[in-house]
């Protein structure tokens, strides 16, 4: 069942591709890939309603870092705007409850960030516990592998499925002109090479990447008028467990499962799902958590093993599902996002054509 | 006094109440072209700035799009800013002494609106212009490094505009101040 | 002359002392003077790492610190090949999640191992302590070692 009060569609979307380095700043990718979005849905880009952004200025170290990514806007005459600190999904989330209010009826949501400049495995253990975790520098990558170990030894997946889901990934990313990591990959090549932190190895994980990714909402009435496509929001939904990793079941997603039987995953057959596996681990637990069956087309986009711009890729997962809708005769997609390490957030979307 | 080292305990029994942590992250940044181009004209004595074609702002360094108009702009939008102009806007800072601070004396920094077709220099230092004289409306030129000690290698995309490594800073042109009712008004 | 593809680079850096409240100071505490402690909630389970509220009910917690451990089992690990500057040990170690004698949740810290091969779920660790001189009441003051003379957990 639907938890929309009022009927949101996203009648606009765009990605940059993923890069490994940029030498461009993020307003200058990111300048683009808002145009673009605001054109594909065919609104003047000042009667946009309201504006949500999310990005972390961690990632690139630069402090008002967001606040220039409002040039790619355009801010004069004044906006009205709002930041999230999160992944563009949560931005997108923003914009969807701003547009219940009923007084607006357009929105973008757009997320970015430059993962090439910083050191991740440096940046991330400041987001944790500062007492108990933080100082011991635990990073992205080990706290994955915790997960995945817990799986292994629990009999829920093997090395050798995992290296499935990371060349068969990067194997359909090829048709994704946004892909950062496409091409073919033998499955035993993959298993002979050395773990990174074990279990894992280089192509259970993600790539850094840059980039960015833009989507334009509109309430029911004007994504009529403005589409002839437009891909409903049927539901959407997200919840957090706790903070520590040794008070979480690292064995299931529980806080997916939750957001996705509120989004109303389950409520009619699931064409696509892009799922925010960030490592080739999670998949299975995502699809689990959704109670996805195996006729799903997960991640036909590559998902965050081809491209992982951290800040949008989350988002980027909505506009791959909605462009399976528009552009490639999907039905209804989920779209999936994730924040904190190890699928500590989750938040679930049902997207459908009409 | 930077605060560099951890606090100690004076009693080594009594309880524990805080707990320091040094934070330390490196960024390595590719410089965009737009701010290469602006930073090698540096190394040419030149400052070098994008007119929008549409509002005409001009932006120092260049940035590669209009943010009001929400256009790009490229190499055709490019104009040779004059090195003179008024300090339109200006702020005294009297340093705190936290960790990393180098400065001990108040020191100033100018906004200069530089002359047609004109651009901002912002967070700009004064050369031979003690603090307290500083003022709205003064005529400033840029005083630039000899060109073989100019270095431009650590202007990034961060910069802000700065024109570190070629010009010192701005000095008294010696001509009459600009009445402050005809200074356009802007800090960046 | 400008090469085609420069960097900069920029190094943000600050010291930051935290104030530790009753429940993070009695931990910490405990470490600097060589016990390992976790927290009562309110339904009699042990929390270790101890938190200020039950992370199941949201419930403030008495600052009611038990000992724990030092010994504990791995329930998790993972093999960290090449450490960080951030990383607790300069040498390869795992991350595991460590489940206490006497408590109900696991902490996660630092197995110094010696090698992937030394490393299995089950297992049982103990806490090497620093000596007291260098001990300050820090999550470091301590790391993880296997309990001499046992293998897997039964």
């Amino acid at each position: 069942m639907s938890n929309a009060v009022n009927d949101i569609a996203i009648v606009g979307y765009a990605q940059s591709p993923s890069w490994r380095a940029s030498d461009l700043t993020e307003p200058q990718f990111l300048f683009p890939v808002i145009s673009e979005a605001i054109e594909r849905a065919g609104v003047e880009r000042r009667e946009i309603g309201f504006t949500c952004a999310g990005s972390c200025d961690y990632l690139s170290g630069q402090t008002f870092a967001f606040v220039m990514n409002l040039e790619a806007v355009g801010a004069w005459p004044p906006i009205s705007e709002s930041h999230v600190e999160m992944d563009g999904a949560w931005a997108l989330y923003e914009a969807w409850v701003r547009l219940q209010h009923g007084d607006i009826d357009t929105a973008l949501a757009f997320g970015s960030g430059k993962s090439s400049p910083g050191v991740p495995a440096e940046i991330y253990p400041l987001q944790m516990d500062p007492y108990t975790i933080t100082p011991l520098g635990a990073d992205p990558v080990s706290l994955a592998a915790l997960q995945a170990r817990a799986m292994l030894d629990a009999g829920k997946i093997t090395e050798r499925e995992m290296a499935e889901v990371a060349a068969r990934s990067r194997k359909v990313a090829v048709g994704n002109p946004y892909a950062q990591v496409a091409g073919e990959f033998d499955v035993d090549e993959l298993l002979a090479s050395p773990y990174v932190t074990a279990p894992l190895r280089k192509h259970d994980l993600p790539p850094i990447s840059d980039g960015a990714c833009a989507i334009v909402l509109a309430t029911a009435e004007k994504a009529k008028a403005l589409s002839d496509r437009p891909v409903w929001i049927r539901g959407i939904d997200h919840r957090i467990e706790a903070h520590q990793p040794g008070m979480r079941d690292l064995l299931s997603s529980e806080s997916t499962r939750i957001a996705g039987e509120r989004a109303g995953v389950g409520d009619a057959k699931v064409d696509v799902a892009e799922l925010s596996a960030t490592f080739s681990h999670q998949e299975k637990l995502l699809t689990e958590a959704l109670v996805l069956e195996d006729s799903v087309d997960v991640n036909p986009s590559g998902g965050a093993l081809a491209a992982n711009p951290v800040m949008a890729v989350g988002l980027a997962r909505f506009a791959e599902a909605a462009r399976a809708i528009a552009e490639r005769g999907a039905h209804r997609a989920v779209a999936h996002a994730t924040s904190g390490q190890a699928l500590q957030q989750n938040m679930v979307a049902v997207l459908e054509g009409d | 006094m930077s605060k560099a080292e951890p606090t100690e305990a004076v009693d080594p029994n009594a309880p524990v109440t805080g707990m320091d942590y040094f934070m330390q992250l490196d960024y390595h940044e590719l410089v965009c072209p737009s701010v290469r181009r602006y930073r090698s004209a540096l190394i040419d004595g030149k400052l070098i700035g994008h007119r929008c074609p549409k509002c005409k702002l001009v932006y120092v360094p260049p940035r590669g799009y209009c943010p009001i108009d929400t256009i790009e702009t490229t190499d055709a939008d490019e104009v040779q800013l004059v090195d003179r102009g008024v300090i339109a806007n200006y702020t005294v800072v009297t340093p705190v002494q936290y960790y990393g601070q180098e400065e001990t004396e108040p020191f100033v920094r100018v906004s200069v609106i530089l002359d047609e077709p004109g651009g901002t220099m912002s967070l700009q230092d004064v050369v031979d212009i003690p603090v307290d004289d500083v003022h709205i409306g003064q005529r400033v030129e840029a005083v630039w490094l000899p060109p073989e000690e100019r270095d431009i290698s650590e202007i990034g995309n961060r910069s802000w505009g700065s024109a570190d490594g070629a010009i010192t800073g701005w000095k008294l042109t010696g001509e009459p101040d600009v009445p402050p009712d005809q200074v356009p008004g802007s800090a960046f | 002359m400008a090469e085609q593809r420069d960097t900069t680079t920029h190094t943000i850096e600050f010291p930051y002392t935290r104030t530790l409240g009753a429940v993070y100071s009695g931990f910490l505490t405990g470490l600097r003077d060589g016990q390992l402690l976790g927290i009562t909630s309110k339904d009699g389970r042990v929390l270790c790492p101890p938190t200020e509220w039950d992370p199941t009910t949201g419930d403030a917690l008495d600052v009611d610190l038990v000992e724990v451990g030092p010994g504990g089992v791995v329930e998790t690990w993972a093999w960290v090949t090449e450490p960080t500057r951030k990383h607790p040990l300069d040498r390869p170690f795992a991350f595991a999640l460590i489940k206490l004698d006497g408590a109900d949740t696991a902490l996660l810290h630092a197995v110094d191992a010696g090698s992937l091969d030394a490393m299995s779920t089950g297992m049982r660790v103990t806490a090497r302590f620093k000596d007291r001189a260098d001990r300050i009441g820090h999550i470091a003051d301590i790391a993880f070692i296997p309990e001499s003379g046992k293998g897997e957990g039964s």
